[in-house]
């Protein structure tokens, strides 16, 4: 057998694969770049058959959602609201992750369990309950309370996450930094907790993703005032039919930023997903 | 007080340190259930006061249990299909990615990268876009026309469960193929060596080392997304609602049909006692045989 010959044989897989690889790829996102090209479109062109691939481009969309729907205010609650629930979710969520990881005390695994199970239950399944706690104690629609609500899932979701990292991480560092003197919380504060931001990092990042994607218990608990980005869909709703132009525009508008973000963490965000199976 | 410290500061320290997360978490919680329960022994029309409800007892569990024409069984069937189905197909089609990604491919990290956009779109926008493109003149049907030259109702009765399944296979084999790939990476060398010396085919190499290293990851996964998709909401509720008839109708969205299209708040109560006591059952059964899997391999 020639060389060439040779050759040919071994690229032939090679080449096979990488083209078998990029049509995965492309299938896998081109219904999303299809929604963002489709921002752009005008109404005719959004529900056009054949599908319009190539069209005359057009900002109308944008100037609607921004002028007549002011989607910068959802925005603006789903920032709040998303922000707010990661950060509370993570400075309730550490203790408990350490008292998990490095004690031993009664009732420890049941507790453990607990936090796995309650992560489990579906929203829609208490929406309406907690729809009648917010009307009660006056908290329906605000931002309080969806904050609070997603600590349901959050904090169970991180502990449950952080516990193998942390207990991945050598006690005897904290050990060495006691016998410097350092206090437990001294060690915890010096040795753990930087170690920790790693794993800090992904299950934010993953919390943060998923409280900005969240639509069933927003949907449900808020009407004007606390109202995020996922659940304007309903906007676009009207009895004409759907306003697939603005729609669109909004899906762009509200999408773009996690994707960006999930784009520039990558790293941090595959580590997360794997975090979250090791341990599950 | 200080000998009182002494002696239970290692029963101390961890109780304070769970506190907050017991405050706010289980707190709600269990008030949310206490809640949940009592609704589910009221007769009451969502959307009407409160104190308009009446004692009903369990018949409305009864209901959902024992009459034929309730919805509860055939929306079994569907979140069986739909649950079974979904996560099948994501762990066939996200495994063979994966182990594709994992040879010669040029561009991997570009590859990983891209792949994590379908999980982060937002669900709602996805169902929406979804319900366009599936619609009779819509993307999907464009692309089978070039190919088949047929067009298809995937909002008809027989191709919508079909139509939202493909949907979550869409969102969700990313998910797979990166978990999947991050474990085929992380492989040891050694076994691979060895049994090339050995005079090992791909084949063998496949089956007698690469899946029983990736078992646990695989299974792992499989259940993490198991549990996932049967909590799935909001793209169905987008897409078709649980319609036509009741053709996508999964569990969590029955509890919305009951609760708020029936507006009979107390049955739908009764059927999301029953969707939690199934969900949380079922995660103690799997945990259970996963971890006994482990512990006998």
């Amino acid at each position: 057998m020639s060389t060439q010959k040779i050759q040919l044989k071994r690229l032939w897989p090679i080449g096979i694969s990488n083209l078998l690889a990029a049509f995965a790829l492309v299938a896998f996102l081109f219904p999303y770049l299809f929604m963002v090209a489709s921002a752009f479109k005008n109404q005719l062109d959004a529900v056009a058959y054949p599908p319009a691939f190539f069209f005359k481009p057009t900002l109308e969309n944008f100037t609607q959602v921004f002028g007549d729907i002011n989607i910068l205010f959802y925005l603006k609650n789903s920032t709040i609201v998303a922000t707010f629930s990661t950060l509370l979710t993570i400075i309730i969520a550490i203790p408990a992750t350490y008292a998990l990881a490095r004690y031993r005390f009664p009732f420890k695994e049941p507790i453990a369990y607990g936090f796995l199970l309650l992560q489990m239950v579906p929203g829609i399944s208490v929406v309406f309950a907690l729809f009648n706690i917010a009307r009660m104690i006056n908290l329906y629609d605000t931002y309080l309370f969806l904050v609070l609500v997603y600590l349901l899932w959050n904090v169970p979701y991180a502990v449950w996450m952080l516990r193998g990292f942390v207990e991945s991480i050598p006690v005897d560092l904290e050990e060495a930094a006691m016998v410097d003197g350092a206090s437990r919380f001294g060690a915890f504060f010096r040795v753990t907790l930087p170690l920790m931001v790693g794993g800090l990092a992904a299950s934010s990042i993953l919390i943060f993703i998923g409280a900005w994607n969240e639509f069933a218990l927003a949907f449900f608990l808020t009407s004007t005032n606390a109202r995020t980005m996922p659940t304007t869909i309903a906007f676009f709703m009207t009895h004409a039919g759907i306003k697939w132009g603005p729609m669109f525009a909004t899906a762009a508008i509200g999408t773009l930023p996690v994707v960006i973000f999930a784009l520039l963490v990558n790293r941090y965000f595959v580590s997360a997903l794997t975090l979250g199976a090791v341990k599950g | 007080m200080v000998r009182f410290w002494q002696r239970h500061r290692n029963l101390i320290i961890p109780y304070s340190l769970l506190l907050p997360a017991f405050l706010v978490v289980f707190m709600l919680a269990i008030y949310t259930c206490v809640w949940l329960v009592r609704m589910s022994l009221v007769d009451w029309a969502f959307g009407s006061q409160w104190s308009k409800a009446l004692p009903a007892g369990l018949s409305n569990y009864v209901w959902l249990l024992t009459n034929a024409g309730t919805p509860l069984w055939k929306s079994l069937q569907v979140t069986g299909i739909y649950v079974l189905g979904t996560v099948f197909m994501e762990l066939v089609l996200g495994f063979g990615l994966a182990l594709l990604l994992n040879g010669k491919v040029f561009g991997r990290s570009f590859y990983t990268a891209l792949l994590t956009i379908p999980i982060v779109v937002m669900p709602a926008m996805v169902g929406m876009i979804w319900r366009l493109y599936f619609s009779y003149d819509g993307l999907v049907n464009f692309l089978i026309q070039i190919l088949t030259h047929l067009k298809l109702d995937w909002y008809g009765p027989n191709l919508a469960l079909p139509a939202v399944m493909i949907v979550d296979v869409w969102e969700w084999t990313p998910f797979f193929i990166l978990i999947l790939l991050a474990g085929l990476q992380s492989l040891p060398h050694d076994p691979y060596e060895a049994a090339l010396v050995d005079g090992a085919n791909n084949l063998q190499l496949f089956h007698y080392i690469t899946l029983p290293l990736m078992a646990p990851l695989l299974i792992t996964a499989t259940i993490l997304r198991l549990m996932d998709s049967l909590r799935i909401f909001d793209v169905i509720f987008v897409m078709f609602g649980g319609g036509p008839g009741s053709v996508t109708l999964t569990l969590p969205v029955l509890v919305y049909r009951i609760t708020l299209v029936a507006r009979n708040a107390g049955r739908g109560s009764a059927a999301s006692v029953m969707l939690i006591i199934l969900i949380v059952s079922l995660t103690i059964l799997l945990i259970r045989l996963f971890k006994k899997a482990r512990f006998e391999a």
